[in-house]
């Protein structure tokens, strides 16, 4: 098929969802495509840093009304506003960042976006799909694993809209988190979404593994016995979402369910000695493949790699599973993410952290 | 701050709203905003105070994502929402013309050079960011302020869209707020981010 024009390569960076399914496939195993995409990626990332404002973030919203009411015709202006009635409101004024969307949208996704769990592929799988949830230089320092191999992905259907939480349950499999109280500002009957499950297969190949090796200038260590041709395969998904949606932007609050990543080797040799081979190629760097190796070691924790220049993370517990909750550093969203028996669940929405945390405690 | 309290206020901003904000919300504000600046000292919109308490965050993000510098987008902010308060846009099409009167107001302060020296870059300028970039970049203040040159050179329609799009609008509302397809979103908002690299590695290359 024709390759997806540029413009499509960038939206994929930003909102995948609003890219054709057809599209993303294509992209997710297309080299050229993928260059594409790592090239618009790390423009869109020097532009974004180069745009960020100097200086704090904060905007005294009263003191700024003020002033504008000096500058209205006496009389034309309305008392002063009351005074901000908090972050939930704030928070809906400011600008919507894409990175808790993108959280929030991970749960739609089956998973792809939490990097759950025990090796890399789903970090590649979120290069593609979910890219905002990396940090923008991992992100483009990862190396392409189409390099190394040749990458089939299979389902991800959706997401889908269904009726109600009765039929999102049937059709998902999973329990659907029932919200008793709602936050304030939050209103209304959500949307109930499903999605597929999805699957990758990756079939390593020594001789790709090779040439790219040696394109970065250094030899690829030999690799171990029997790993040419070893494939591994990862699932993610089901998952269900129930979306509470706002005028425009992002949810007002979204509560999503998904079964977590997970990696088993199909043929060959053991998972972890190709993922241990892949992290010792030339060209990953250091950082990654550290990060990469702790992903392995604790499959129970959710380490969820996060733009750090947009996003801040802090440990909490939702009814005694460690969790991990977002905020974004404009303090516009928030999220919390926590796993528990394979199951990754997520809340996020244009709310404060506390806001999402008495949710996340608060489900049935 | 003395962009909004000497000289001509609000009505003058100069509406590049009204030309660039195609379509028809637009053609409506530009009317409207000329229609109504005659009569600015007497009308003022009900529902300001709302939107102001509503969008004023997110106005002063897009300058600031033009001009670098808070207390400047807050300048910026002030005279776009004097300028609203005098309009007559639909309330449901205030975000958009808010965000999009925000990114033309602050390019047109960088193309006019009445910036003045901001205490915040100054500030920044001591402590330099280190760019989350593949090349390692390590961001001066001047390359900073080449982007936003750059920036201001781009075709208008570029620059608005990338502004908007960094700012955290989604592409349906870059696409409204513009009069433009979601589709050409991307494309617009790729061949600007093309360009501006090409500046920051021009540079780079060069220094």
């Amino acid at each position: 098929m024709r390759h997806p024009t540029e413009g499509v390569l960038r939206r994929l960076l930003d909102e995948p969802a609003g890219v054709s399914e057809p599209d993303r496939a294509h992209v997710a195993g297309c080299p050229v495509c993928l260059a594409g995409l790592a090239t618009a990626r790390r423009d869109a990332a020097a532009v974004g840093t180069a745009l960020q404002p100097a200086g704090e973030g904060t905007v005294d919203v009263p003191a700024a009304w003020h002033r504008l009411a000096g500058a209205l015709p006496a009389g034309g202006a309305e008392p002063a506003p009351a005074p901000v009635r908090a972050r939930a409101r704030r928070a809906r004024a400011v600008l919507r960042r894409p990175v808790v969307a993108a959280v929030a949208f991970a749960a739609v996704l089956a998973g792809a976006g939490t990097a759950a769990a025990n090796d890399w592929l789903p970090v590649f799988r979120t290069e593609q799909l979910q890219p905002v949830s990396l940090d923008p230089a991992d992100l483009v320092a990862l190396p392409d694993l189409s390099a190394y191999g040749d990458i089939e992905v299979t389902g991800g259907d959706g997401p889908q809209q269904v009726p109600d939480a009765a039929a999102a349950a049937a059709q998902s499999g999973l329990d659907v988190p029932a919200v008793a109280t709602l936050p304030r500002g939050v209103t209304g009957e959500p949307e109930y979404q499903v999605v597929g499950e999805l699957g990758a297969t990756f079939t390593f190949s020594a001789d790709r593994a090779a040439r790219a090796a040696a394109e970065s200038g250094e030899p690829a260590p030999p690799p171990p016995a029997g790993l040419d041709g070893s494939q591994v395969r990862l699932v993610a998904g089901p998952g269900v979402a129930a979306i509470w949606r706002q005028s425009a932007g992002v949810p007002a609050l979204v509560v999503g369910r998904a079964v977590a990543p997970t990696a088993y080797s199909s043929s060959g040799v053991p998972f972890e000695t190709m993922r241990d081979y892949l992290l010792s190629l030339p060209g990953l760097p250091d950082d990654v493949a550290a990060q990469l190796r702790t992903f392995a070691a604790d499959g129970s924790t959710l380490p969820l790699p996060v733009p750090s220049d947009r996003v801040t993370t802090s440990p909490a517990e939702v009814d005694s599973v460690p969790a991990t909750v977002l905020e974004t550093r404009d303090q516009a969203l928030a999220a919390v993410l926590w796993v528990e028996d394979g199951v990754v669940t997520v809340v996020a929405g244009s709310l404060g952290p506390d806001e999402v945390l008495a949710v996340a405690e608060d489900l049935d | 701050m003395d962009l909004v309290q000497h000289g001509r206020p609000a009505a003058t901003v100069d509406l590049p709203l009204a030309g660039a904000v195609t379509g028809r919300a637009s053609s409506r504000a530009g009317r409207k905003g000329v229609a109504v600046s005659g009569r600015a000292r007497d009308a003022v919109r009900a529902d300001l105070a709302e939107v102001f308490r509503r969008d004023y965050q997110r106005v002063v993000g897009v300058a600031a994502r033009v001009l670098g510098s808070r207390d400047e987008a807050e300048d910026v902010a002030q005279e776009v929402f004097l300028a609203f308060g005098r309009s007559a846009v639909p309330a449901g099409e205030a975000p958009g013309w808010l965000s999009v009167a925000a990114a033309h107001t602050a390019l047109n302060l960088i193309r006019s050079g009445r910036r003045r020296a901001s205490r915040e870059e100054t500030v920044a300028a001591t402590a330099e960011v280190v760019a989350p970039d593949v090349a390692e970049t390590v961001l001066t203040r001047e390359d900073r302020s080449r982007v936003r040159a750059a920036l201001a050179g781009l075709p208008r329609k570029q620059a608005v869209a990338l502004v908007l799009r960094h700012s955290g609008l989604s592409y349906a509302e870059v696409a409204t707020a513009l009069d433009m397809s979601p589709g050409s979103v991307g494309t617009t908002v790729r061949r600007a981010e093309a360009a501006l690299r090409k500046e920051l590695i021009r540079h780079a290359s060069s220094d």
